[in-house]
């Protein structure tokens, strides 16, 4: 059938792309080992064509499958499936990562990046270090293929066409010839990623992934040749440099992401894809310290081979675990399981068997005699702190395991219940040993010092730090003994760093690189140990109805429209909803009370939103004030959308209902209370059928709502050409409707309708408050991390 | 002794605390009839809203407290009580995991995860959703 509409010259052009990105990697990697194993040139100008081929190809699918989701051709399906013609411009980006493919292809682009980054230095280093890193690459590549060869599905292809999916192929529209017409819209972007942070997080957490191959690389050169074997620590430093400070950023960003978009409340939820995105930078973190013990004294170089190596491995790991649907239910932003579960172990083991095969053979030159370090000597608290580090990422991946142990074992263990509270209990004691040794360490010499100097040149950071904390504890109102250790120790580490930088450095910037990032971790641990550990929820419902200890009535309040409720130092009042696209904005009100004039005046608004999505469910997004100690953040946990989406706004109402009235009289509606005051001949309208009547009159209806709001309703009685007219008269605000309907002038008696908007009664919102104060300490100190990064690398790579 | 021989042990030591406290510390997957022969005890129960039963959620009286019946995965029906405000949509939720304890014949649950149709992978196209 010839199918009408279809640009199919894309997905043809995209697949050759893919083939020669698989074989170009292929043919680099094996002529980059050649030219590496006989240290032959022509083979190395082979291989960097080939990995220009490669390069060239990686970029052109990263166009080509660009270009197709801004044109929104849908006869593709991954741009169907990803995006749609509604979704704003901004966030088309996302639409890329979203799904698998787009991901493993961004995490490619960034290995062919750092690649080059080392062919354009070219020297010894190259053929070893890029021959590997193509190795990578043949696997990666692989996972965009979508070849089934004997019944095995490899990879996933980007360039699939939506008839031919196999979800869709038995599906009727695949008979119409014109299906592009009527299939409508693609699926869409998942509301959750539709952030600003998910343009940028995902490209920084990839390169931060990406980053951790180079050196990776370069251990396995050490290992797979004599000379390199202890050479390769030295170049590999910056890189080991840069990918703390790359991972570290995305994952940050993250977080970012999780705090201002997800509406779980806080940047970190101990999530399994955010603990498998962890534990690499810990171990490279590691791996690093571990590295310049090596530079320094020559020792622990087994533990550098090992922890840059499963930091990599981690890497994998980390993808197996969020992209092969193990982890199901476990987590909120698993990938969905494509079937590739084989093709992922596969990639883990293939690296896993060859690092260690490689460990093996070298196993007698790594098992040295190591000379024991001496207690006052730098490097043994360096090393002991790398020990703490391995002590803490292994706890974090053997409970993100439980699922994988799950399916080994076929055990049913549960992740922890408390997932915050289960890790902060181990996670704690590890980060104040770390901070510990981060404000101790650098005060010691390599080889040995001498104890009593050590401690008189610690000793004003030590007066200082314990005289804050003791003075912040008290402030804060900190009680648990163990936050009061990391408040302590944290500070230590600031103080004792900026110290050791002013005085001992003497400002020498190039050598500040240490001091700076250890200054700016302890500033991040000490923002998230004060955000989260004195987070308060505010929305605590202050009616005090006793439910028993089962159900503790604190975390949520409802507030009904226009209502005022007291809630930590301010009053909030829900003013009302507003529709802006897929958007409902919900404005609450921050109002503070003045006791001398009893008035209230608007502190600052919170526009909390609800993104409406038929397709994959509405999703609450958080908006947070911030100030500069603390941030307010406001989170709509219910609502009723009905209402909202409901557009015909007369069927909104009740019946009318009628009141027989006298002049005088009062009754009462479900939000306020209507005084009939009288009646006038002589109504001040500009109603068309006022024209030509023979009689016109109007009630006079004064309402008070139940903020003591003052309104006046003048429903009309018209007689024209002897027919009766009442004509209702609306208050918008109140949803209330009125008609005067009926005059019996010898009782005085008069009717009056009344029809009430039908939400009337249940228009509320249910909303959850938390304070975190302290965040901007963290953000802060994730800058002052990255910057002093920025000052190692440049100075690692000059010297 | 050598330092890194203490060191060692001590690693060794933490792993082993490690297991011991995710192992005594994580609950286990279980259904209602499991929950129910050791009350007081946290589980996770993984199962279907019961849809023919009404949803109960009164934010007047308790904001924090949502009240639904489910069928676990063994089909048998049990009441649950949440503390927590009603998840937005949770009429729609496909699958839906508890995580509480058993008393007296309802089940006391902290937490809830539920899981909607096509958020992550549904086809709309399926349902003949074609124009």
């Amino acid at each position: 059938m010839q199918y009408i509409g279809e640009e199919l010259i894309y997905g043809e052009i995209g697949n050759l792309l893919i083939v020669l990105s698989f074989t170009g990697a292929l043919l680099a990697s094996f002529s980059y080992f050649l030219s590496f194993r006989y240290a032959d040139n022509g083979w190395k100008k082979i291989a960097r064509s080939a990995f220009a081929v490669h390069s060239l190809a990686v970029l052109g699918i990263f166009i080509v499958l660009y270009y197709l989701i801004l044109n929104h051709r849908f006869e593709y399906y991954y741009v169907w499936q990803h995006s749609s013609e509604s979704l704003p411009t901004k966030y088309i980006f996302s639409c890329f990562w979203e799904g698998q493919e787009g991901s493993f292809l961004l995490w490619t682009f960034w290995h062919v990046v750092l690649s080059w980054l080392i062919i354009l230095r070219g020297g010894q280093w190259e053929s070893p270090v890029i021959a590997i890193v193509s190795l990578v690459q043949v696997f990666l590549a692989s996972m965009v293929l979508g070849l089934v060869v004997g019944g095995i599905k490899i990879g996933s292809n980007p360039f699939i066409l939506l008839r031919e999916h196999p979800d869709m192929i038995k599906l009727p529209f695949v008979q119409f010839a014109d299906y592009l017409q009527r299939i409508g819209d693609g699926r869409g972007l998942n509301p959750l990623l539709q952030n600003y942070w998910m343009v940028l997080h995902p490209p920084a957490l990839f390169l931060g992934f990406a980053s951790t191959v180079i050196p990776f690389a370069f251990a396995l050169t050490g290992l797979m040749k004599r000379d390199y074997f202890t050479s390769w620590v030295k170049p590999a430093l910056p890189w080991s440099v840069f990918s703390i400070m790359s991972l570290g950023a995305g994952i940050l960003m993250g977080g970012a992401w999780a705090y201002e978009a997800l509406s779980f409340g806080g940047f970190w939820a101990w999530d399994p894809v955010e603990n498998s995105s962890l534990v690499p930078w810990i171990l490279m973190v590691a791996a690093t310290h571990a590295m310049l013990i090596y530079q320094a004294k020559r020792n622990s170089l087994l533990s550098s081979f090992l922890l840059v190596s499963l930091s990599f491995l981690m890497v994998l790991y980390s993808t197996f675990l969020t992209r092969s649907g193990i982890l199901g239910e476990s987590s909120v932003h698993a990938f969905t399981d494509m079937g590739m579960m084989g093709q992922l172990v596969f990639y883990m083991l293939f690296f896993i068997v060859l690092t260690t095969v490689l460990l093996l053979i070298n196993h007698k030159l790594l098992i040295s005699k190591r000379t024991e370090d001496r207690l006052s000597s730098r490097e043994f608290w360096i090393f002991i702190g790398v020990m703490v580090l391995v002590a803490s990422a292994l706890h974090i991946s053997f409970v993100t395991s439980l699922p994988v142990i799950n399916k080994l074992f076929g055990t049913k263990m549960a992740p922890p219940h408390n997932a915050v509270e289960f890790f902060n209990s181990w996670q704690v004691p590890f980060a104040i040993l770390i901070c510990l040794l981060i404000a101790v360490a650098q005060f010691f010499k390599y080889r040995q010092s001498d104890f009593t100097l050590v401690f008189r040149k610690l000793l004003l950071s030590l007066i200082i730090s314990v005289s804050l904390a003791g003075m912040l504890t008290w402030y804060i109102g900190f009680s648990k003994l163990h936050y009061i250790l990391l408040l302590f120790t944290s500070l230590f580490a600031v103080i004792a760093n900026t110290d050791y930088l002013l005085r001992i450095l003497k400002r020498k910037w190039k050598f500040s690189g240490a001091s700076v990032t250890h200054t700016g971790f302890a500033l991040l641990l000490m923002g998230a140990l004060i955000s989260n550990g004195k987070q308060s929820i505010i929305s605590k419902n202050r009616l005090q109805i006793d439910l028993g200890k089962d159900f503790p009535n604190n975390e949520n309040i409802m507030l009904v429209k226009n209502d005022t409720l007291q809630m930590y130092k301010y009053y909030v009042t829900w003013t009302g909803v507003e529709k802006k696209g897929v958007h409902l904005y919900y404005n609450v009100d921050y109002l503070n009370f003045d006791k001398r004039t009893g008035k209230f005046s608007k502190v600052f608004s919170l526009q909390p939103l609800v993104q409406l999505n038929e397709r994959m469910g509405n999703v609450a997004e958080p908006a947070t004030k911030k100030f500069w100690n603390k941030d307010i953040y406001t989170h709509v946990t219910y609502a009723n959308l009905e209402d909202v989406n409901n557009q015909n706004p007369d069927s909104n109402y009740t019946e009318m209902t009628d009141h027989n009235l006298h002049i005088g009289d009062t009754l009462t509606t479900s939000n306020s209370l209507v005084i009939f005051n009288g009646i006038t001949n002589s109504p001040v309208s500009d109603h068309p059928l006022m024209k030509g009547s023979e009689l016109a009159a109007a009630a006079i209806l004064d309402i008070i709502d139940a903020n003591r709001k003052h309104y006046r309703a003048e429903p009309l009685f018209i007689i024209r050409n002897n027919i009766i007219f009442s004509p209702e008269y609306k208050i918008e605000e109140l949803g209330l409707k009125f008609s005067f309907t009926r005059i019996d002038p010898e009782k005085q008696q008069f009717v009056i309708s009344i029809a009430e908007r039908k939400n009337n009664k249940r228009e509320f919102i249910i909303l959850k408050a938390i304070l975190f104060p302290g965040i901007n300490l963290l953000w802060i100190g994730c800058l002052i991390m990255i910057a002093g990064a920025i000052i190692s690398i440049i100075h690692r790579r000059r010297s | 002794m050598k330092k890194s021989y203490i060191i060692g042990i001590v690693l060794v030591a933490i792993a082993l605390g490690v297991v011991l406290s995710t192992v005594s510390s994580s609950g286990t997957y279980a259904t209602f009839s499991e929950a129910s022969a050791h009350p007081g005890k946290v589980f996770h129960v993984v199962g279907t809203l019961a849809k023919d039963k009404p949803l109960e959620y009164n934010p007047e009286i308790n904001a924090d407290l949502f009240v639904f019946h489910m069928h676990d995965n063994n089909g048998r029906e049990c009441k649950v009580m949440l503390n927590k405000a009603k998840p937005q949509d949770f009429e729609k939720s496909e699958q839906v995991v508890i995580i509480g304890k058993m008393k007296d014949n309802t089940f006391i649950a902290s937490d809830v995860l539920m899981k909607c149709p096509s958020k992550y992978n549904g086809n709309e196209i399926q349902r003949g959703q074609l124009r």
